[in-house]
């Protein structure tokens, strides 16, 4: 026993380090968010927030204020929130309703499509963003809100892992309820949701985490500034603030805080999910 | 990918006859059936089937997404192949682009593998720090890219300091050309999260008898390590490499925070075009110089090169099982 601890110290000593380079960014984020302007640039690092030159303690949320009233973070943080609570649980009905259909429901031709689909995957997707540009243009949903909820509203990814599950959910459940009278739908909302909470949990989880921290498209399909979602919001701030890591730190703050709380929350899940679909693609 | 879900499809074909007999059912099924699908069908058609035509279209014409587009056949290609005029990037983008995928997915691969056999090696606190080396994961690439540039400061940065320490003199690191590539590369390490838990669950699948009678046949913890834990993680690793090939080819979110700056919406891709990744290439030629045609015509070149390693993964796959 005292023998596999001392020939496991090595093994602790090495993650410990590993873990220091994964969280001491984060830490320093922090750090740098809650200090004065002329603390933040010292010859010696320094991880409290110290006055620079009498050494006092010297926190400040001036940061975070500035950022979130002056720099628009705040109206962009919201804007996130909103768009992704929309966003999501639309994403995810559209996306289990097909899943369903494609696991459960024959009728000619549904495999091919599904094949097809699939085979979208593949596609990147800088080369789908100049036609949906244009498509959001035609659509009259270009410069709004609803120009990054429409374009994101379904997943293949998601429909084939929700498919995949459904799969395995044994058919006598359906069949006895069919028996008892109900109709699809109502197998559908009362037997096959109930019993897919996992898959529907992890599907929700990676989509928030996604959409929330997603810049790409928002870049191209927003234009005016009130309308930014927070990552945009973000990268706008860390362009034109470029000299003031401290309000670039807060911001990123804002950012990366919500996502962490759900990883925290949510852990189990999420690994159980990535390698769930990581190993089923 | 699309091969397991056709081979898994006789799955339901025994419960037909049963529903046959029922009258009706079977056509109010296919309606039902049309209606489900009906949503993601029209969102697959509009935003995923249309734009990946369009697109196509579009490389072969001259466009600035507000006149009509102008055809041009194969202009768009060629010239983007051998006029350096036009495009002077182009080939270093795709320079960039392949150091960085050379760099990058060894380096992340090699650190998940061996966080993840660290992780393996222990009971208590696996859980914990699974979680701490899964957090650069969920961060937003905006973030990354802000907490980056501030750590890889070349006066204030911690990088250098931490560095200073083992007596190693500071670095310009994102404005050194020579040292742009490496510095994204360990960015791309650092999170290497979902590779770790992907190299987590195939050791778990790993049968405990294998190891053990490696352990009677005498080898060591080294030889057992490339005599049973590589070989037996192969599959695991050829999937890696093909998703991270893929996934460093576009690489664009993390370059365009990390060299945007010094005034609203101006990327550079980096002192001397080294941090220019091809997709910040594609961006820049359709967002700033509204030349649709020409990004178009890049983004499918990109999309034949991904489908081809694609290909090869399927070809390399059913050798694998067969």
């Amino acid at each position: 026993m005292n023998q596999k601890t001392v020939r496991r110290l090595p093994i602790y000593i090495a993650l410990i380090l590993l873990a220091l380079v994964s969280v001491v960014p984060f830490v320093w984020m922090l750090a740098t968010s809650f200090k004065n302007g002329p603390d933040v640039y010292t010859q010696v690092p320094q991880l409290l927030p110290l006055d620079k030159k009498t050494g006092e303690w010297n926190p400040t949320l001036g940061n975070y204020e500035y950022v979130f009233t002056i720099s628009g973070l705040g109206t962009a943080f919201w804007n996130s929130v909103w768009i992704t609570c929309v966003l999501v649980p639309l994403k995810l009905l559209i996306d289990a309703l097909a899943a369903y259909a494609f696991a459960r429901i024959p009728f000619p031709g549904r495999d091919k499509i599904f094949v097809l689909m699939l085979a979208g995957m593949m596609v990147p997707t800088i080369t789908l963003l100049v036609p949906r540009l244009h498509v959001t243009q035609l659509l009259g949903v270009y410069d709004s809100p609803w120009g990054i909820i429409l374009p994101n509203v379904a997943s293949v990814l998601d429909i084939f892992l929700m498919r995949q599950f459904f799969r395995t959910l044994p058919v006598e459940l359906e069949e006895a309820a069919r028996i008892d009278g109900a109709g699809r739908m109502a197998i559908f909302w009362r037997v096959i949701l109930p019993l897919s909470k996992p898959v529907l949990a992890v599907v929700t989880i990676t989509s928030f985490i996604f959409h929330w921290n997603d810049l790409v498209w928002p870049l191209i399909v927003l234009n005016s500034p009130d309308l930014y979602t927070l990552p945009l919001a973000l990268q706008q701030l860390a362009s034109t603030e470029s000299g003031r890591a401290y309000y670039i730190m807060a911001g990123a703050a804002l950012a990366v805080i919500p996502v962490m709380v759900v990883l925290l929350i949510f852990q189990r899940r999420i690994m159980q999910g990535i390698a769930f679909s990581g190993l089923k693609s | 990918m699309a091969s397991p879900v056709v081979a898994q499809r006789p799955a339901e074909t025994p419960a037909r006859p049963g529903r046959r007999r029922r009258p009706g059912i079977g056509r109010r099924d296919h309606l039902i059936g049309w209606l489900l699908i009906a949503p993601a069908l029209v969102y697959f058609i509009i935003f995923l089937l249309y734009p990946a035509l369009a697109a196509l279209y579009y490389s072969f014409t001259e466009w600035d997404l507000h006149s009509a587009p102008i055809w041009v056949g194969l202009q768009n290609y060629t010239d983007l192949f051998f006029d350096d005029v036009k495009y002077p990037h182009f080939w270093k983008s795709i320079q960039v682009t392949l150091q960085y995928t050379l760099v990058a997915v060894p380096l992340t691969l090699v650190a998940a593998l061996g966080q993840a056999l660290l992780i393996n090696a222990i009971r208590r606190g696996s859980n914990l720090f699974r979680l701490l080396l899964f957090l650069p994961v969920v961060t937003a690439e905006a973030a990354v890219g802000a907490i980056w540039r501030w750590l890889y400061d070349p006066q204030y940065g911690l990088v250098n300091a931490v560095l200073g320490l083992v007596g190693i003199p500071r670095q310009n690191w994102l404005n050194t050309p020579e040292l742009v590539i490496p510095a994204l590369a360990f960015i791309a390490a650092w999170q290497c999260g979902i590779s770790m838990i992907i190299y987590l669950a195939g050791l778990k699948s790993i049968p405990e008898s294998i190891r053990e009678a490696a352990v009677i046949d005498g080898a060591g913890p080294v030889q057992r390590f490339f005599k049973v834990t590589v070989p037996m993680l192969r599959p695991t690793t050829f999937y890696l490499v093909v998703t991270g090939i893929i996934a460093a080819l576009q690489v664009f979110g993390l370059v365009y925070v990390i060299f945007s700056g010094g005034g609203n919406r101006s990327v550079t891709g980096g002192p001397e075009q080294s941090g220019l990744a091809y997709v910040l290439h594609i961006y820049l030629y359709a967002f700033r110089y509204n030349a649709m045609g020409a990004a178009c015509a890049m983004s499918f070149i990109l999309l034949v090169f991904i489908m081809i390693i694609t290909f090869v993964q399927f070809k390399f796959m059913k050798q694998e099982a067969s």
